[in-house]
């Protein structure tokens, strides 16, 4: 980057299944309106706007972000749409982060939605591919194959799984905005019917309506703000081909490609130890463990491990999604942002109850297609 | 400004558009496209060191249509990658920003979509705010003629001005061997054609068509060695304007107007009269007037010519139509115009448009020279 790029607000809808008082418009506006307070900014200090979500079939308004324009002050500014697959919150905020690092941009407001309410998500998110049958199974169905693989792999017993769907609910009743707040016990998790093999109900994100905005600026600008903000230390999005032969679908290349070059540009050479906490894209419980290896937390097949003792829980060695993370909200186009927004409030200091104590480090990260998009980014408290 | 680097459109390739390509999907158009590029600017895949892409899941018929695209632009093994839901014009603006950022020095640009998989005006409706002008059933047939009236009420201008600009843009189109339309139309035979809706006749209207594109970009010292007569970017600028067509005046482009001015000042230029051409994406010839207004343009003068390619109106492959336009001002500047060639041309403007009633206007203004030093 050509220059220090900073987050110096955040703002994020309170959660649900069907958020009926409010229009696409009205969520998209909740989202920039606190992220405009919390940086103490109005409109007409953004320089542009870098919005994303993914599929439009999920609302049924192709390229929304036209009619949205008015509702996110975007008229006669800059705007950019961005779309990686589930991968995209993060993505968006990324491509945010290149237009203040171009030395164009002073401020620039970025900003991810889903409304799945307004659609039927399981439809929408049945890609049909070449030479397969449409199975309309949705992500599930499409991802248990995956972490199928990964217990083939790793041997890891069953109760890992519902291990983390029941930390992911202890987790989010600290955090005010989830969209899911109620405990479950690891008996009720394997007891909940099984959707797709060994993905049981308990152990899958619930279909959100939610928003989520930052406001990123330049050193110059950060500094005239009214709170101390969080500083990008590096962030990255990759990409991989689906068809190629030996694709490792469990632990991806391009994740860990992705994750490399944010570590080098960084200066982190020991994720374990160097990193306070990680908000991390975990739509199916079992991706907590595939991830923890792929970003390098701990070596190939430890993953499940660290979930059996315990040492990415709140208050324990490395906290993973002390927000609840994705298991407990998941509107699709902005889970990856509030990834990174989380992250900006961690090391900021202003997470409230989830906040992870003298959090100075924090990554981001999201995942999308067949596991085929990665975004990932490195906030810390100071630039 | 000065702190900018110099970035060049270095290649180019694009299929000839057609109306439905019954043999291939998006994939297969697009591989050759990628394939031309790279070996017309003599590098690997390995060598490009960005990709970038522009599509629309609606125009493809189903969710996560550009991860398919994955494949055939090369990202094996993994590559920095990013998709904008958009013209693939924006994607070619983004890998430039990304280039001033300083995280990357050459990238490919991709630009793909079978539009022919639908019927495009019931696709395109769904652009619109989806309580007040979708579901009135709006297309960009509607959208468009209630903007060329608005400018027909405030111009003055005539179904025989409609017309002549029609007429000259398909005089063009025939020069221009990736074309959809490639036959000469006289005007008369154009002002005659049917209506579609007033004010807007069969014949002024643009075809819709597929193809692909691939459009390579790089930085100054990469540039020079990847082709003998690069097309420096020398400024650019997009505005989105509030979509309510009600609450816009339709008859003038405000965001067209300010994307120039931006873009001019970037350049270092004053008017777009010191550019020898423009390529607008203007899909009838009511916007093409649009335009001129806000770009400031006399189209009685000799310079610059508009649209020597024949623009969109003589093929209009959606989520390329401004992509497309980039590409041919780097042809014209590269000596690879052929036909369409403008003579002597050393700048030249492209423009991007988004959206109904051109929404959203991007701008690139490139020439032959470097613009910093």
């Amino acid at each position: 980057m050509k220059r220090p790029v900073a987050v110096v607000g955040v703002g994020q809808t309170h959660h649900s299944a069907r958020r009926a008082d409010v229009s696409i418009a009205g969520l998209v506006r909740e989202a920039v309106d606190r992220a405009l307070l919390d940086a103490g900014l109005e409109h007409k200090d953004i320089d542009a706007i870098v919005i994303g979500k993914a599929p439009d079939q999920l609302e049924g308004v192709m390229q929304p972000e036209q009619y949205l324009a008015g509702a996110l002050g975007a008229h006669m500014k800059p705007l950019l749409r961005v779309h990686t697959a589930g991968s995209v919150g993060a993505s968006t905020a990324l491509a945010a982060v290149t237009h203040v690092a171009s030395g164009l941009f002073e401020r620039v407001l970025t900003v991810a939605f889903e409304k799945q309410s307004e659609g039927n998500a399981m439809w929408a998110l049945s890609p049909s591919l070449p030479f397969t049958p449409p199975l309309v199974a949705g992500a599930g169905g499409f991802f248990a194959p995956y972490c199928r693989a990964y217990i083939a792999k790793t041997g890891a017993p069953p109760h890992i799984g519902p291990m983390i769907a029941v930390n992911a609910r202890e987790n989010a009743m600290r955090n005010q905005y989830a969209h899911l707040r109620e405990p479950v016990t690891l008996e009720e998790v394997t007891e909940s019917f099984m959707l797709w093999e060994p993905i049981r109900y308990l152990e899958t994100c619930p279909s959100s309506d939610g928003a989520v905005a930052m406001v990123l600026a330049s050193e110059e600008a950060a500094k005239q703000g009214p709170r101390k903000p969080a500083w990008v230390k590096a962030g990255y999005s990759y990409a991989e081909a689906m068809w190629v032969p030996g694709r490792d679908q469990v632990s991806p290349r391009a994740g860990r490609d992705c994750v490399k070059h944010v570590y080098e540009t960084a200066g982190i050479t020991d994720p374990w130890n160097q990193i306070d906490t990680a908000e991390i894209y975990v739509p199916f419980s079992w991706f907590e463990a595939m991830w923890l290896e792929n970003l390098g937390f701990c070596e190939e097949g430890e993953g499940w491990k660290v979930v059996d003792r315990g040492d990415q829980k709140f208050g324990r060695h490395l906290p993973i999604n002390p927000s609840g993370g994705v298991m407990c909200t998941n509107p699709i186009g902005a889970s990856g942002m509030l990834r990174l927004g989380e992250t900006a409030l961690q090391v900021m200091g202003r997470a409230g109850e989830h906040q992870v104590e003298g959090c100075k480090t924090a990554l981001g990260h999201a995942y999308g297609g067949g596991a085929q998009y990665f975004a990932i980014w490195i906030v810390g408290d100071e630039m | 400004m000065s702190n900018l680097r110099n970035v060049a459109v270095v290649g180019f390739a694009q299929a000839p558009i057609v109306t439905r390509d019954l043999h291939r999907t998006s994939q297969d158009m697009l591989y050759p496209q990628v394939r031309r590029a790279l070996d017309e600017c003599g590098v690997s895949r390995d060598d490009i060191d960005y990709q970038v892409a522009g599509s629309s899941d609606y125009i493809d018929g189903r969710p996560f249509g550009f991860v398919m695209a994955l494949d055939v632009m090369g990202s094996w093994p993994p590559r920095q990658d990013l998709h904008v839901e958009m013209d693939a014009a924006f994607a070619a603006y983004y890998a430039w920003l990304r280039m001033q950022a300083g995280d990357c020095d050459t990238a490919i640009v991709c630009g793909y979509g079978k539009s022919s998989e639908g019927d495009l005006d019931r696709v395109l409706n769904l652009q619109l705010d989806p309580f007040y002008f979708g579901a009135i059933g709006l297309d960009p047939v509607a959208t468009s003629a209630l903007q060329a009236s608005a400018f027909m009420e405030h111009s003055k201008k005539s179904d025989h001005d409609f017309a002549a600009i029609a007429a000259r843009n398909r005089a063009a189109g025939v020069r221009n061997p990736d074309a959809l339309l490639r036959e000469v139309a006289d005007p008369e035979v154009l002002s005659e054609s049917e209506w579609v809706t007033g004010p807007l006749r069969r014949g002024y209207m643009s075809p819709y068509g597929e193809t692909a594109v691939c459009l390579v970009l790089a930085a100054e010292g990469k540039a020079e060695a990847m082709c003998d007569r690069p097309a420096w970017i020398h400024g650019l600028d997009q505005r989105i304007e509030m979509q309510n067509i009600g609450a816009r005046n339709l008859a003038t482009s405000a965001g067209a107007q300010l994307a120039t001015q931006k873009a001019l000042a970037m350049a270092g230029l004053t008017a777009v009269k010191d550019c020898d051409f423009v390529e607008l994406s203007a899909t009838n010839p009511a916007e093409e007037m649009i335009l001129c207004q806000a770009m400031d343009i006399d189209p009685e003068e000799e310079r610059p010519v508009i649209n020597p390619s024949g623009g969109p109106m003589c093929g209009n492959p959606i989520m390329m139509t401004g992509l497309i336009r980039l590409g041919e001002v780097f042809r014209q500047l590269s000596g690879r115009a052929g036909d369409h060639a403008v003579a002597g041309a050393q700048r030249g403007l492209a423009h991007a448009a988004s959206g109904h009633c051109l929404q959203q206007n991007l701008v690139f203004v490139c020439g032959s020279e470097r613009r910093w030093t």
